[in-house]
């Protein structure tokens, strides 16, 4: 569904991605982990374009996202993101947060998506909160608000870019229950994240980055147990 | 000269013209515009088409000559109207007048704005080398007026006192002439009255009708007339350079010096016993003096909010355009934006508005109404104090916000609109209601150039009553209830926007 090749991408003087190469199958779910500074942000960034790849290409079911002339735009409905900081719209309740892309960006009607979103909103257990504003949540239910807001677009692949990064302890749980129920409806997802546990758990694929390389990309039975890389072995010494 | 600077001209001269066009579309022009805004301000004939019209330009602060009846609707009336209507009657024309500033007639008639000008304008040497003048009409005597107090009735007594004069006046040249006197010169006959009252002048020269006037109005102030002198004070109808019109006005002019038809109206205007006003012994403020002119006044509470409104409104999206420009990252636009605020914010807002409404029908051959150079010329400026304004509150909106409206696939229009704009808006609203307070405030400023608001209105009312006090405190006092109700308004607002934290 996703095929990167010799991808990379510089700021300035500081080369981030050092040519990475890969493909994601439909309904794969990727935990995308490795220690700070290792591109894996970048990386994901990279998957709608918010980073624009120095080189090396992208395609999404054929279509090749770094090429200027694709309407880039369109691409990046069919992708959620969800943010570490969650960047909810503060100005707008959270049933409008939910509504907003679907009726101004695919010309949703506004009963049918709010329909939708109220439907989004119960899958995330936050029924109860349609009309408050961002202002008034707690990080998690802000973080699954951000979901919902990205699955009202009826996305087939999702980045998530550290999302439980940012939350309290107590409050991990409930996003990730969220995620987890995500990815066994078949949502085709890329993870970046420090939860190892939730990684092992949920994710189909394990991609290892470190000092923007894919130094590993294996099972999780195998990453966690085995890992092949003096590397990911020394990560994991420090992580667990 | 660089090419980078000139790219940055071009870049403006276009952007200039491309804007002067948007916004000639944009009003309505000429007359309907002026009869709609009020019946005193300038409305012109196109100089090209085949006129039955003339325009005459006057200031109508100098009554029994010309003044604004201002219990009567408003309309321009006075001796040098009268005289007017009379002769274009008599040749054929339709009158139509326009107001404004005394200092700006000549300019009028150079500029092509006005067909003729009538307003107790004497023609001296100095004028002459840029307009032609008709025979005259009637002569003025200079007359010193200072207080019962301290009386000064010749020239002689004059020397080595403050002595007042309007600017530009005939008194004006003729004070020159005062041996050991100093001068002070000032823009207003009620300038005169407060100077004199205030004790910062010792005695102002000014011509017969004014002083009866003056002296009527203010019970401590004493007059002395000198001996008229035709060539020197005698006024005249001033035209263009070459103007075909002064043989025709000439020659109505002897017919009604024949016809005892000039004196007539010289005595309308100039009864033999001056109605002696309320007397008003030793008090400085008296309101009752306005009696009658208050709807008058309020009237000018509509033009200047209509004004603020507009010019509000303009600068707003003349500034968010900027600031777009300003964030963009396209170099062209950036330098075009920065070097635009760098020049609209380093010369003063009263040359902008002033070089807008004499240059632009010279420049572009459109005759631009005064309310909308006005609008235009405030809109301009404070487009480039809120530019800047408007450029840090969008820098001020967290990125994160862009990117979740960026990764939704919102278009750019969209994501500014509905996302970046409303929360800018709460970050930069105290600065935009403080900017909306001053152009209210600086509203008066468009007076110079005879847009009837507030100021204008007063101006003419304390010329009317010549008493220097009682209109200004009224306006002075409508602008701060203005303001009140505006940040009020304001504050309203921020609540509203304030909901969701």
């Amino acid at each position: 569904m996703i095929n990167v090749t010799d991808l990379t991408k510089t700021f300035g003087k500081n080369q981030v991605l050092k040519g990475i190469s890969t493909a994601v199958e439909k309904g794969e779910v990727v935990a995308v982990i490795g220690p700070s500074g290792s591109g894996k942000s970048t990386f994901l960034r990279c998957m709608n374009m918010l980073e624009t790849p120095t080189s090396g290409t992208i395609t999404i079911d054929g279509i090749a996202i770094t090429d200027p002339k694709t309407d880039i735009a369109r691409v990046r409905q069919r992708i959620g993101m969800v943010f570490q900081h969650f960047h909810l719209f503060p100005h707008m309740t959270v049933i409008d947060n939910i509504t907003f892309a679907p009726t101004q960006v695919k010309g949703m009607p506004i009963e049918e998506a709010r329909a939708k979103a109220k439907e989004l909103l119960a899958r995330v257990g936050l029924s109860d909160k349609a009309d408050s504003y961002p202002s008034r949540l707690s990080g998690g239910q802000k973080q699954r608000v951000a979901i919902a807001r990205s699955l009202a677009m009826e996305p087939d692949i999702m980045l998530f870019d550290e999302p439980t990064s940012a939350l309290d302890p107590e409050m991990v749980k409930e996003v990730l229950n969220v995620i987890r129920g995500l990815a066994d409806s078949g949502m085709t997802m890329l993870i970046v994240t420090h939860e190892m546990k939730f990684a092992r758990e949920a994710a189909d694929t394990i991609y290892f980055l470190d000092d923007g390389k894919l130094v590993e990309r294996t099972k999780p039975e195998q990453f966690f147990t085995k890992p092949q890389s003096e590397r990911a072995a020394r990560f994991l010494e420090q992580v667990l | 000269m660089n090419r980078k600077k000139l790219n940055y001209l071009y870049v403006s001269l276009i952007a200039f013209v491309v804007l002067f066009l948007v916004i000639g579309q944009a009003f309505p022009t000429g007359k309907t515009d002026s009869r709609t805004v009020s019946a005193e301000s300038a409305s012109i004939a196109a100089p090209a088409e085949p006129k039955k019209k003339l325009v005459m330009g006057t200031s109508p602060d100098y009554p029994p000559y010309e003044s604004v009846d201002a219990k009567n609707n408003g309309e321009i009336i006075g001796m040098d109207i009268d005289i007017a209507k009379y002769i274009t009657g008599q040749l054929g024309y339709e009158l139509e007048i326009a107001s404004m500033d005394f200092n700006g007639l000549i300019a009028a008639l150079q500029t092509g704005r006005v067909d003729f000008v009538m307003s107790a304008m004497s023609a001296t040497d100095e004028r002459r080398q840029n307009v032609d003048f008709s025979d005259f009409y009637y002569a003025a005597r200079n007359t010193i007026v200072s207080k019962k107090s301290a009386p000064l009735e010749t020239l002689e007594s004059l020397a080595g006192k403050l002595v007042g004069t309007q600017l530009g006046s005939t008194q004006d040249i003729f004070a020159e002439t005062i041996e050991g006197a100093q001068l002070k010169k000032l823009n207003k006959i009620p300038d005169l009255i407060q100077e004199l009252n205030s004790g910062r002048i010792d005695a102002a020269i000014v011509e017969d009708a004014v002083a009866v006037e003056m002296t009527n109005a203010n019970a401590d102030l004493a007059m002395h007339f000198l001996p008229a002198d035709l060539e020197e004070n005698g006024y005249a109808i001033a035209f263009p350079k070459n103007s075909r019109l002064v043989d025709s006005f000439n020659g109505v002019l002897a017919d009604m010096q024949e016809s005892g038809k000039l004196d007539e109206i010289a005595r309308k205007w100039f009864p033999e016993q001056e109605e002696p006003a309320d007397r008003l012994l030793n008090l400085n403020i008296d309101f009752s003096v306005l009696k009658g002119y208050i709807p008058y006044i309020l009237k000018g509470v509509y033009v200047t909010l209509l004004f603020t409104l507009v010019s509000a409104l303009f600068g707003l999206v003349w500034g968010t355009v900027l600031s777009l420009f300003k964030i963009s990252g396209i170099k062209p636009l950036e330098w075009f934006a920065t070097a635009y605020t760098s020049v609209f914010r380093g010369t003063p807002l009263l040359v902008q508005l002033t070089l807008i409404y004499y240059a632009t029908p010279q420049l572009l051959g459109f005759d631009i109404p005064a309310l909308m150079a006005a609008g235009l010329a405030f809109g301009l400026n404070s487009a480039a104090y809120l530019s800047e304004t408007i450029r840090g509150g969008i820098m001020a909106v967290d990125k994160g916000q862009r990117e979740a409206a960026i990764a939704l696939g919102v278009p750019y229009r969209k994501m500014m609109v509905r996302i970046i704009f409303p929360q800018a808006l709460r970050t930069i609203l105290p600065a935009l209601v403080n900017e909306c307070v001053a152009l209210l405030k600086e509203s008066s400023l468009v007076s110079v150039i005879g847009v009837t608001e507030l100021m204008r209105r007063a101006d003419v009312v304390r010329a009317s009553t010549f008493r220097a006090f009682e209109a200004l405190l009224l306006v002075a006092a409508i602008y701060y209830v203005l303001v009140l109700i505006l940040t009020s308004f304001a504050r309203m607002l921020e609540r509203r926007l304030r909901r969701s934290d």
